[in-house]
């Protein structure tokens, strides 16, 4: 695909005229941290951050999503079909790793044979602009997992900052076509480009950690009885901070809400984290301690998931590291597990 | 439990009041009896105690969109139970103050001691507790379904 | 911190308190602090062997209240503890969670722990790569900055109220007390926040407690919600929904106030693990302000001191009772 570029002053009219025709959905500023939410003038959007807080998997799915909702009064007895998306949406500015985090949870809800239509109708009603990272953080290890600070995974467009403007690398058919009905984009000439690979080079370089994650899994295969756990799992407080804030974490709950005659079925978040989680009818849960609960956790991500989709299920965006509020760091974990 | 098909001038508080089986229950059973007249907006749930309200009962009620709360008790020293009382009133302090402090309406929920033989104070109760509700109209504030 | 934490002595004197616990096998496991793996992080650590105890380290970081860890223990514990987690220990004590025989106190006085949210707000979302305690100072670096902050004005609301900060019980105690914090009036702030009207307290409320994601992380770092099955997973009844639905929410919240009342030692555990920099302490503090006005009641003090919901007096407060 080929590279455009747009002109920093020329971007704010950008999203304004997309704001007329979509939903927008930028990064904007809130007290202290970055929060994903709809924008209804260019301006608002804010493009200096590092990340947001919450990853916004929340877009395809929501951490509470009304299913179907039902009326058993006499005048409206029935059901109520799902509400699916009208507007076509735009998801502007986020990152490589999340945009990436897409692709992963696109394997879990629409790659299998249960297709799950919420979460479905959502993407295709959505194009990706992602925003390349032009300095990582010190938390990120994107590039462990396959993933890069202007990774192309999961996005429609990437727009990287090399200065006074944006190179924007056209990746799918319908980034291509949102450009051509623009008019503040041209061709990138060969000097925006050596801007770009000069920036790329830089980024990617300055990712400190590293680690196989192949290993690691390999590691794992053949860790499961390990008293490893133990010591890991000690000072986990078993909240569900690091699972809400993961980009890739997907597990649920469905619940129903009952007043009277009238009800909701609701899909909500739920954590591998809860002691709840694996309880079963009989009394007996096959997780009883949070040993079992951060071994599953670990497992799921670097072993599990690969073992069914041949990826860690782990775009390293680095938000686990920075919200635990013991500060249970996912790397030293991942380095403990390849010295055992 | 809300009416939303009822119009707004045709509305009734619906105050839940949990009454002590011992003297509450039984002083708003003399009124009954006596037939002493008062507002039919209360729905009962008698318990053995009010020792035996657990806060939760209240935030319930508001949830599922009572208008109003009251929880009425034995006088102290008269606990069927010796003690019963004391220690809900203790509770019911430290709940009714942080209810206020969380912005919920003074007048929704109300606490009070009915002896069995106060039949005429229960209904004079019920109709006080009435009005205060009355005025500050449907609860919305912590209803669920306000909320989505 | 980079390199070294702050105060040498005190960190030497707490690595060889845990050395010689161990290697008098006085204590099977110490609980204790070691360096967090990022700028201005410390966190938990358990050691059971005397060499790790090279690990341990005490600095402004140091924020978590260990207490936490001592639920359901059968072993001798040490543990490094400042003035609020020890505070929390004789609340532990006072309903059996622990005997006062099982856990060896290193107590720590303790002069504030540093916020790490509000070094965020003044630094705009400017990463830290290295920092540095220097005395009364934070020395910040970053890429293309370097801040000095005075760390008093960044230290945790409830260190800044805080009116135990030498342990009240200890078996050992580490460097020499410090001065309390006398005077103020700790709940001025609550005071100030009753004095608005009923409407502006609902809408801070909402507004603050709308970007509660329900993780449980308040409850989980708790040191005394310790329910087998916190009320929120009851099914029969269920007193809240799952959802992040506001009304459950703030019933949570209430309810989880209300569950602490007169065992809440405003540790501030809860406010420093809320991913989403909720103010619980709004909500909490309340609550300890009226147990200890109207019942003239202080958790954490002494262990034998009666609860004050366990108990009562004659004549306790009752204008609010018709």
């Amino acid at each position: 695909m080929k590279e455009m570029k747009i002109a920093k002053n020329d971007l704010v009219s950008f999203l304004d005229t997309l704001i007329t025709e979509y939903e927008v959905f930028a990064p904007v500023k809130k007290d202290s941290s970055v929060v994903f939410q709809e924008i209804y003038s260019g301006s608002e959007a804010l493009l200096d951050y590092s990340n947001s807080q919450k990853p916004p998997k929340e877009m395809f799915f929501p951490q509470k999503e009304r299913l179907f909702s039902y009326d058993l009064s006499p005048k409206k007895a029935g059901i109520e079909e799902p509400l699916l998306a009208e507007k076509q949406r735009i998801i502007f500015g986020i990152r490589p790793c999340d945009a990436r985090s897409f692709v992963l949870l696109d394997r879990v809800f629409s790659g299998g044979v249960y297709k799950d239509i919420y979460y479905i109708d959502k993407r295709k009603k959505t194009l990706v602009i992602a925003l390349g990272c032009n300095r990582p953080k010190s938390t990120c290890f994107c590039t462990s997992l396959g993933g890069g600070p202007f990774s192309q995974e999961g996005s429609d467009l990437l727009l990287i900052d090399i200065g006074q403007e944006y190179v924007v690398q056209v990746i799918t058919d319908k980034g291509e076509e949102l450009i051509k009905k623009h008019k503040e984009f041209m061709e990138a000439d060969e000097q925006s480009l050596f801007s770009m690979r000069k920036v790329v080079d830089t980024a990617e370089a300055s990712i400190k950690f590293r680690v196989d994650v192949w290993k690691v899994k390999e590691k794992l295969d053949g860790m499961f009885d390990d008293p490893f756990w133990d010591l890991v799992s000690e000072k986990c407080l078993g909240c569900s901070a690091c699972t809400y804030l993961c980009p890739t974490c997907h597990c649920f709950d469905v619940v129903d809400e009952v007043i009277g005659q009238r009800g909701e079925r609701i899909r909500i978040w739920d954590s591998c984290a809860f002691p709840n989680f694996t309880l079963q009818t009989s009394g007996f849960n096959p997780r009883p301690t949070i040993k079992e609960r951060v071994r599953q956790r670990i497992m799921h991500k670097f072993k599990y998931f690969v073992d069914n989709y041949g990826v860690a299920a782990c775009v390293g965006c680095g938000r686990c590291i920075r919200e635990c509020p013991v500060n249970l760091d996912i790397r030293a974990v991942l380095n403990s597990i390849l010295e055992r | 439990m809300q009416d939303l098909d009822k119009k707004a001038d045709e509305w009734e508080p619906k105050i839940i009041a949990f009454l002590c089986n011992w003297c509450s229950y039984a002083g708003a059973d003399l009124a009954g009896v006596s037939r002493i007249q008062y507002p039919p907006t209360i729905r009962v749930i008698r318990v053995p105690c009010s020792g035996r309200i657990n806060p939760l009962f209240i935030l319930r009620c508001l949830q599922s969109g009572a208008d109003g709360v009251l929880v009425s008790g034995c006088h102290p020293g008269d606990c069927h139970y010796t003690s019963g009382n004391y220690v809900a009133r203790r509770k019911f302090a430290i709940l009714n103050n942080l209810l206020e402090y969380l912005g919920i309406e003074k007048g929704r929920v109300h606490f009070a001691w009915v002896s069995a033989s106060e039949g005429g104070k229960f209904a004079e109760l019920i109709k006080e507790v009435t009005e205060e509700v009355r005025v500050l109209g449907p609860a919305r504030r912590l209803v669920k379904s306000e909320w989505r | 911190m980079n390199g070294d934490d702050l105060m040498p002595d005190i960190s030497t004197m707490i690595r060889d308190t845990a050395r010689k616990l161990l290697e008098e096998k006085k204590v099977d496991l110490v609980i204790g602090f070691e360096k967090g793996t990022l700028p201005l992080r410390s966190t938990p650590c358990f050691i059971r062997n005397s060499k790790e105890a090279e690990k341990l380290v005490w600095n402004a970081s140091c924020e978590n209240n260990l207490a936490r860890y001592l639920r359901k223990r059968q072993e001798k514990i040490g543990i490094v503890a400042k003035g609020c987690d020890v505070r929390s220990i004789v609340e532990l004590i006072k309903e059996k969670q622990l005997t006062r025989e099982q856990v060896f106190i290193i107590g720590i006085p303790c002069n504030g722990m540093v916020d790490r949210k509000k070094i965020d707000l003044k630094l705009n979302g400017r990463e830290i790569l290295e920092a540095e305690e220097k005395d009364a100072t934070l020395i910040l670096k970053g890429y293309n900055f370097t801040e000095t902050l005075d760390k008093e004005e960044f230290l945790h609301d409830s260190c800044r109220t805080c009116k135990y900060r030498n342990p009240v019980i200890y078996d050992v105690l580490i460097g020499n007390k410090v001065a309390e914090n006398e005077g103020t009036d700790e709940y001025e702030e609550i005071r100030q926040f009753e004095a608005k009207s009923a409407d502006e307290r609902w809408q801070f409320f909402t507004e603050e407690f709308s970007q509660c994601i329900r993780c449980y992380a308040c409850r989980n770092a708790c040191p005394l919600c310790y329910c087998q099955e916190c009320f929120v997973d009851n099914s029969q009844p269920q007193w809240i929904g799952k959802t992040t639905n506001l009304s459950d929410t703030l019933i949570f919240h209430v309810v989880r106030a209300l569950h602490a009342a007169g065992r809440c030692v405003d540790c501030g555990a809860c406010d420093r693990a809320c991913p989403m920099g909720i103010d619980i302490r709004k909500l909490t503090r309340k609550v300890q302000m009226d147990v200890k006005q109207l019942f003239h009641y202080e958790a954490g003090i002494s262990v034998d001191d009666i609860p004050p919901l366990a108990t009562f007096n004659l004549d306790d407060p009752q204008e609010f009772i018709k």
